[in-house]
């Protein structure tokens, strides 16, 4: 009881702090989008895919998969659903079969058809086209089709209409069954396109969560499941997995290092010693960052938890390296020069992070920074006053493992070597290898992102591997852009097809140019007479014919402002035609590329077309990203050395910036070795090792100049830091999420090869 | 309600109860038969043609939904429906054409008019027609109104007679066009 009572204002400290979190948490704004992730962009090229990335219109498609009945009931569900959705007024198109156009767009786009339909060709309207056209149409009035026959074959009976319609569902490769689309398996598909932007997470969610209770509405046989993919799901499935990452670390460290520090210090008193500055590092962080970017990113929060490792060094450096004797804001202020010192240069190592060009890392490096300065300040001035003088009892180490270490600078020539010679192996294998896919930086898990690849392949939503985009000054310039690239692709033979805008909205120029191509009244009424010559068809049946053609030729051409009443050829169009804060861009989709190279020489011709090959721009965007984190890497590191050598005069400033460089070194050799690729995450947790070690080096080396028990106890404390971060680290390593994972292992292998460098390096003892 | 309208109310009631009855006994009848077949002849009388067209075949049912109309001249063309599907096949072209009636609200009860009378299914017909029947079950007589505007817009109407539990006479009066399709039983 006593006892307890002399831990009695720890306690209340710990207390408040608790209590602060879930203020703090509903005052701040949690993200997990990966475009926080990558970096900004420096070309046109680059620029045009981030905004596909953030805003494409592939950003706000979801694709929903029924699957596990037959196929009469993956339809009845689809059906039910479609309705369901369309209702919602969530959704701009909602598409789960060929697609039903309303009266009223019929009507616009009939009108309008000679003008929009390829099939309108001038040789369309001579004598023998119409014979044609006029016995095809007998035919199918004699048909049982007749009533729907009937509905267009008077006025239109060369078929520009069915024409175009035909011309648009073309690139549709989807099977219909049960009038609905059913992909193998049978898995009955859905396309739904949300109004509200792919960034706007909460919209999102609401959507997938929209079609999640329509297909409950719709009321599913047993054994039916709905797959789902889409940003919505993304973003929902990125924060789960992070949350899972995240509880499960932050449970199982907790109780290896709870399990750990009450060996080594007898007392669970030794918990709230290291909860104290590690809860205001974190709050430190998390109302920065907040302060700073407005909202968190959830990675940020996942790696905060991270700093579990690194904070609690400083109350342990705090509490072992008490000289028996000595009362405890004695040893604070003693060993304050070398925190202070070692704390210093790790936010300098930060540093680089917030200049990164990624948004999520600059928030780590914040959140990192901000962490542990308020977690150092909080071990310096408040620890001593909550505990008691004396502080906790520490058990000492084993006898032997000490012995060892403390022999080890014995070791000093045969280690240089060592490492002089991975080095030259490194650099032989050709360095680190770097990883060029921005799949490895997303926070999906794999298995969502596998189904959506799967899903997308199946809706026929193509592989877009390259995109071609051009802008204009206006929507009419952009469609005649569109097109005459469309014409020069083609006709280069490179791609087996190319879908653009003016496949469904042709520019003005052409509707004229085809209107104009239309025989008059009088010459039409003739041709049609003598094609007419010998069928049953009377004089007049063909009126409706006629005269939609003289209508047609008085029609001023359809544009942009005037698909209000069009939505099929809005939601056909839109995703290849938008206006944006200078003008129109207009997007060409080549399909079945032969030969990339020729497709790049027949794009080079045309003047203001951008080519942008997705996979090799991703790759130089991540190339980018890492180019970034290495120079102000190289800034942060000679921040560092300046700190050092202000610190510890050059010598000793050397032999800590060795210790650093050596446990980097062995970090991506280690890495190289067991295949890992390099990201940018690697890189930055690169950066924090470097900060973590440097603790080491500092007060395993404090000057040299302390006596052996000194130096044991110092050892001891080191050791107990490295175990702490170990035992952290270490299940970061096994987490799914990349930068997690990332981070994870590097610290891990760095930390170890840090300690031991550290050591080995140390000043030799002052006693043999 | 008025005593007059009282009046009214119960002298209409007999002939309507009357006729309800024949009704009823019509349905019954058809719907006992399973299987039938028979021939057609079909004209169709089309405003923009000069003379009306005439095609043959043969029509066979099979309950509870399964119709198939298999035109044999001026060419080859099947048209099935079963349950909520519709064929349409022209082997002599190598073409086929399904239709799902769930998604085609304007041509099934076109569908429905035909294969309900043949299921003897008066709810169904009820569901897309407003039902006029007149005659008795030796010789009898249905005018089938859509109750659907836009089908309404097509055809005004079919006219379905019959004796007992055949089917003779399908007359589809279209706003444009009149097609007259009449069975002759088999067997």
């Amino acid at each position: 009881m006593n006892r307890l009572l002399r831990f009695l204002p720890l306690l209340v400290a710990l207390a408040v702090l608790t209590a602060a979190f879930p203020m703090v948490l509903r005052h701040i704004t949690l993200r997990s989008d990966i475009s926080d992730f990558l970096p900004e962009a420096r070309s046109r090229e680059a620029a045009f895919l981030l905004h596909e990335l953030r805003q494409g219109a592939a950003t706000r498609l979801l694709i929903a998969g029924i699957e596990g009945g037959p196929t009469a009931d993956l339809a009845r569900v689809s059906r039910a659903m479609a309705a369901t959705l369309g209702d919602s007024g969530q959704f701009a198109i909602v598409a789960n079969g060929a697609p039903r156009i309303d009266d009223v767009e019929v009507a616009l786009l009939f009108a309008h058809r000679y003008a929009l339909s390829p099939v309108a060709s001038p040789d369309a309207f001579t004598e023998t086209a119409l014979r044609e056209a006029f016995e095809a149409l007998l035919d199918g009035l004699r048909s049982s089709a007749e009533p729907l026959l009937r509905r267009f074959g008077f006025a239109d009976p060369t078929g520009a209409f069915i024409g175009l319609l035909r011309s648009w569902s073309g690139e549709t490769r989807v099977a219909t069954e049960q009038g609905v689309w059913m992909a193998e398996g049978p898995r009955a598909l859905i396309l739904a396109q949300t109004r509200a932007a792919g960034l706007d997470t909460e919209a999102q969610r609401g959507a997938a969560d929209a079609i999640r209770a329509a297909f409950a509405a719709a009321d599913p046989p047993p054994g039916v499941r709905l797959l789902l993919s889409g940003p919505g799901v993304f973003a929902s499935e990125a924060a789960a997995a992070v949350r899972a990452d995240v509880k499960l670390v932050s449970t199982l460290s907790f109780l290896l290092v709870a399990s750990f520090l009450f060996w080594r210090y007898r007392s669970p008193m030794m918990l709230a010693v290291v909860a104290v500055p590690l809860a205001l590092g974190t709050l430190a962080g998390l109302v920065a960052v907040d302060w700073v970017f407005g909202h968190v990113h959830g990675a940020a929060l996942g790696f905060g938890m991270t700093m579990l490792g690194v904070c609690d060094d400083y109350p342990i450096l705090l509490v072992t390296n008490r000289a028996p004797n000595e009362a405890l804001r004695d040893t604070a202020r003693r060993i304050w020069p070398t925190l202070r010192l070692a704390v210093a240069a790790a936010v300098a190592g930060l540093m680089p992070m917030l200049a990164s060009g990624f948004p999520g890392l600059a928030q780590l490096g914040l959140f990192a920074a901000a962490g542990l300065a308020g977690a150092a300040l909080s071990t310096r001035f408040l620890l001593p006053l909550l505990l008691p003088p004396e502080g906790l009892p520490v058990r000492a180490l084993p006898e032997r493992a000490a012995h060892v270490l403390l022999r080890l600078p014995e070791l000093r020539i045969p280690v240089l070597a060592a490492l002089a010679l991975v080095a030259v192996a490194l650099a032989f294998a050709g360095g680190p290898r770097l990883a060029r896919d921005i799949a490895d930086l997303s926070p999906v898990p794999e298995a969502v992102r596998a189904l959506d690849g799967v899903l997308r392949h199946q809706a026929g939503a193509p592989d877009v591997r390259v995109v071609l985009s051009v802008t204009a000054a206006d929507a009419e310039a952009a469609l005649r852009a569109s097109e005459s690239a469309a014409a020069v692709l083609l006709r280069s033979g490179t791609i087996a097809g190319l879908d653009h805008p003016a496949r469904y909205l042709p520019s003005a120029e052409t509707q004229r140019a085809r209107v104009s191509f239309l025989p008059d009244a009088a010459t039409l009424a003739a041709q049609v007479d003598a094609a007419r010559a010998g069928l049953p068809f009377r004089a007049t049946a063909f009126t409706p014919f006629v005269d939609g053609m003289a209508e047609a030729r008085r029609l001023p051409p359809l544009t942009i402002a005037d698909l209000a009443e069009a939505p099929l050829l809005t939601a056909r169009l839109s995703p290849l035609l938008r206006q944006e804060a200078d003008g129109w861009r207009a997007i060409l989709l080549p399909e079945g590329i032969r030969d990339i190279a020729a497709l790049r020489a027949a794009a080079a011709t045309i003047s203001g077309l951008l080519l942008v090959d997705v996979k090799a721009e991703t790759g130089v965007l991540l190339d980018q990203g890492i180019a970034t984190a290495l120079r102000w890497g190289a800034v942060g590191g000679v921040l560092v050395l300046l700190l050092l050598g202000a610190g510890r005069g050059l010598a000793g400033g050397l032999r800590i910036a060795l210790v650093l460089a050596g446990a980097l070194l062995l970090t991506f050799a280690t890495l190289h070795a067991i295949g890992e690729e390099i990201t940018i995450f690697h890189l930055t947790a690169a950066l924090l090792l470097a900060g973590v070690g440097l603790d080491y080096a500092l007060f395993i080396a404090r000057t040299g100049q302390e006596d052996t028990e000194d130096a044991a106890r110092a050892l001891g404390a080191v050791i107990t830091c490295m175990v702490t971060t170990l035992l952290t680290f270490g299940l970061l390593a096994l987490c799914r999420t990349p930068v997690l994972h990332a981070t994870g292992l590097t610290v891990c292998i760095g930390v170890a090869s840090a300690f031991l460098l550290a050591c080995t390096l140390a000043p030799r003892p002052a006693s043999p | 309600m008025t005593r007059r309208a009282m009046l009214i109310t119960l002298l209409a009631l007999p002939s309507t109860a009357i006729a309800q009855d024949a009704l009823a006994q019509v349905m019954a009848a058809l719907a006992a038969i399973r299987e039938s077949q028979a021939r057609f002849v079909e004209e169709k009388d089309l405003p923009e043609l000069d003379r009306p067209l005439t095609s043959r075949g043969t029509l066979s049912w099979r309950a509870p939904d399964r119709l198939e109309k298999h035109t044999s001249e001026p060419f080859e063309e099947r048209l099935l429906v079963e349950g909520d599907r519709l064929l349409l096949e022209r082997p002599d072209r190598g073409a086929s054409q399904t239709v799902m009636l769930d998604t085609a609200a304007d041509i099934r009860p076109l569908v429905e008019a035909i294969r309900a009378t043949l299921a003897g299914d008066a709810a169904t017909l009820r569901q897309y027609f407003q039902l006029d029947f007149s005659g008795d079950l030796a010789r009898w007589r249905m005018v089938l109104t859509p109750l659907s505007a836009r089908v309404l817009a097509a055809v005004q109407r079919i006219v379905i007679e019959g004796e007992a539990a055949s089917v003779l006479v399908v007359e589809t009066q279209g706003r444009e066009g009149r097609s007259r399709l009449m069975a002759t039983p088999l067997r």
